[in-house]
């Protein structure tokens, strides 16, 4: 069977078309108070109203959050890896992996910027590459 | 609610059975209780019974607790499966407190039974991820042991704990499993053996963390004016379950530390298990605790009011945890030395703390506060992950009279 390349689910994020296009995460605005989430919401948590968010691009930026050395993976997955929550600049802070950084247990600093990338992320159990999104550092402060 | 008494409690060994079924684990623990309250079998009228993963790893993925309950020949009764992730035992031995107390049926069981191990740790690591939301967190490399060693980084930064302070949590636990006939780890560890494990999520080691292991507990419950029909042990009264899923934080606000609220104590669960009992902290003779992570005990012990928000590490460096301290924390050996089979666990602990307020439990027994024994008994138990929090997190008191 051919290996296909598979996106994590539909509708999370665009796939940069060309090499003038920019990923970005695909997340939802509360037009009412501005609250912003990912994966898009229907209901504002925040007016707990479902008829005021709208689909807003998110995450092309964001920081780091906090970060962990993997020592061991789940399933599809290769470690060591780096675990980390970032702060995009919209606000949120999100789960992610980080890619093309050192495998160390001080490979990147606490509010160090990071760039979003489609990238893969593992591998399903047929063999797929999935892609989603991993943050890649872009300079130690 | 009339009040409902535990009667009866009992236990498979936890730790790896690969030649045990899911049966096999509920039936041991199923008759244990069921000798320990002195019950005959037809005696139980309804049973939860609490799973989180049989689905991913052995492929049982409905009528869990159908199966396991009729081949130990608990036939007709209505039976009701429950899932809470890590806190799926303490779940259903909340549903069993509820159906009695109601005066709904007069005797209950409550069973937890758990298969981590399939010789893969990238499966059972995988079927741990999924209590999150798989559609942005557990589907993308997010494992709970990073998360915590996380937030214990920030605990690190913020309150001055060592690398020493996390690991003597570990050493205590595994002191105590070695005292736990029913513990998966069963040998003590010193701080440099802890520390040179291997990194499982920096600065979290391997003997630091749960191990993947089956096993399975549980509780028989009955309306307290009959307990004394079936068994002459003392009664274990259940005084509170609190129980919360994830609430809203927004993330707008600028985060603060959580609000010490009444008497020092954070935890929202935690408030809500004193107040419904007229207790405090400085009440709790001890407490079994959700040690997932051995360092989480630190920022536990404020959460549930024995210190102020970063002293954790005070009363570990002190001793004041240990079987011989002032407040005894996982005098079992907690998930890390007693181990961690997901579904179980909030019923293993319910037999230590019956074990302890018996006076039952061996060379763990603590004296308690009065030095007569202990009489109060906290537990707290966690699953999953939700936005900002656990997807469940709940904190009970037991209390014998």
């Amino acid at each position: 069977m051919e290996k296909k390349v598979l996106q994590l689910k539909e509708g999370l994020f665009h796939v940069p078309t060309s090499s003038d296009d920019e990923p970005y995460l695909i997340g939802s605005k509360c037009h009412v108070c501005g609250y912003v989430a990912f994966p898009r919401k229907v209901i504002c948590p925040a007016c707990v109203r479902d008829d005021t968010m709208e689909e807003t691009p998110v995450g092309k930026r964001a920081s780091i959050v906090s970060f962990s050395l993997m020592g061991q993976a789940p399933k599809g997955f290769t470690a060591p890896y780096i675990q980390a929550m970032v702060r995009l600049e919209e606000g949120i802070t999100i789960a992610t992996t980080l890619t093309d950084c050192e495998l160390k247990e001080d490979a990147v600093e606490v509010g160090q910027p990071v760039e979003l990338v489609i990238t893969k992320i593992k591998v399903d159990d047929q063999g797929n590459d999935i892609i989603a999104w991993k943050y890649r550092p872009i300079a130690k402060k | 609610m009339r009040e409902v008494a535990i009667i009866g409690v009992g236990m498979h060994k936890f730790g790896k059975f690969p030649s045990e079924s899911l049966k096999d684990l509920g039936r041991v623990a199923v008759w244990n209780a069921i000798h320990d309250a002195n019950v005959e079998a037809r005696d139980i009228q309804t049973a939860f019974v609490g799973n989180a993963a049989a689905g991913l790893l052995t492929g049982q993925e409905m009528v869990r607790g159908q199966v396991i309950l009729n081949d130990a020949c608990l036939f007709n009764i209505p039976v009701t499966n429950v899932e809470g992730a890590c806190a799926s035992a303490l779940l259903a031995l909340r549903e069993a407190w509820v159906w009695v107390g109601s005066g709904m049926c007069d005797v209950a069981l409550a069973l937890g039974v758990e298969k981590m191990y399939v010789d893969d740790t990238a499966k059972s690591l995988a079927a741990l991820s999924a209590a999150t939301d798989m559609e942005s967190v557990g589907s993308i490399g997010y494992q709970f042991s990073g998360g915590y060693a996380q937030g214990i980084q920030q605990s690190m930064r913020r309150y001055g704990w060592t690398r020493e302070d996390l690991a003597l949590v570990a050493v205590k636990n595994k002191y105590n499993g070695s005292l736990n006939p029913y513990a998966q780890y069963q040998t003590p560890m010193t701080v440099e053996e802890v520390l040179n494990s291997r990194v499982v999520a920096y600065p979290v080691t391997l003997f630091m963390t749960a191990p993947i292991g089956d096993g399975a507990a549980a509780a028989i419950v009955c309306a307290k004016e009959m307990a004394s029909k079936f068994t002459s042990k003392l009664p274990i009264i259940i005084k509170a379950m609190a129980v919360h899923s994830a609430g809203f934080r927004d993330y707008r606000e600028p985060f603060r530390e959580p609000d010490p609220g009444t008497r020092g104590v954070p935890s929202l669960s935690a408030r809500e298990a004193y107040e419904a009992v007229g207790i405090g902290p400085e009440d709790v003779d001890l407490a079994e605790v959700h040690d997932a992570m051995t360092p989480a005990e630190l920022s536990t012990y404020a959460s549930l009011g024995f210190c102020k928000p970063g002293e954790g590490n005070i009363l570990i460096r002190e001793g004041r945890t240990s079987l011989t301290g002032d407040i005894p924390v996982n005098t079992s050996g907690g998930l890390s030395a007693r181990g961690h089979p997901i579904g179980a666990t909030g019923l293993a602990q319910t037999a230590e703390i019956v074990w302890q307020l018996r006076g039952e439990a061996g060379a763990r027994q603590i004296p308690g506060k009065s030095g007569k024994g202990p009489r109060i008994g906290l537990i707290e138990n966690n699953g999953g992950t939700v936005g900002a929090g656990p997807a469940v997190s709940s904190v009970s008191i037991f209390m014998r009279e």
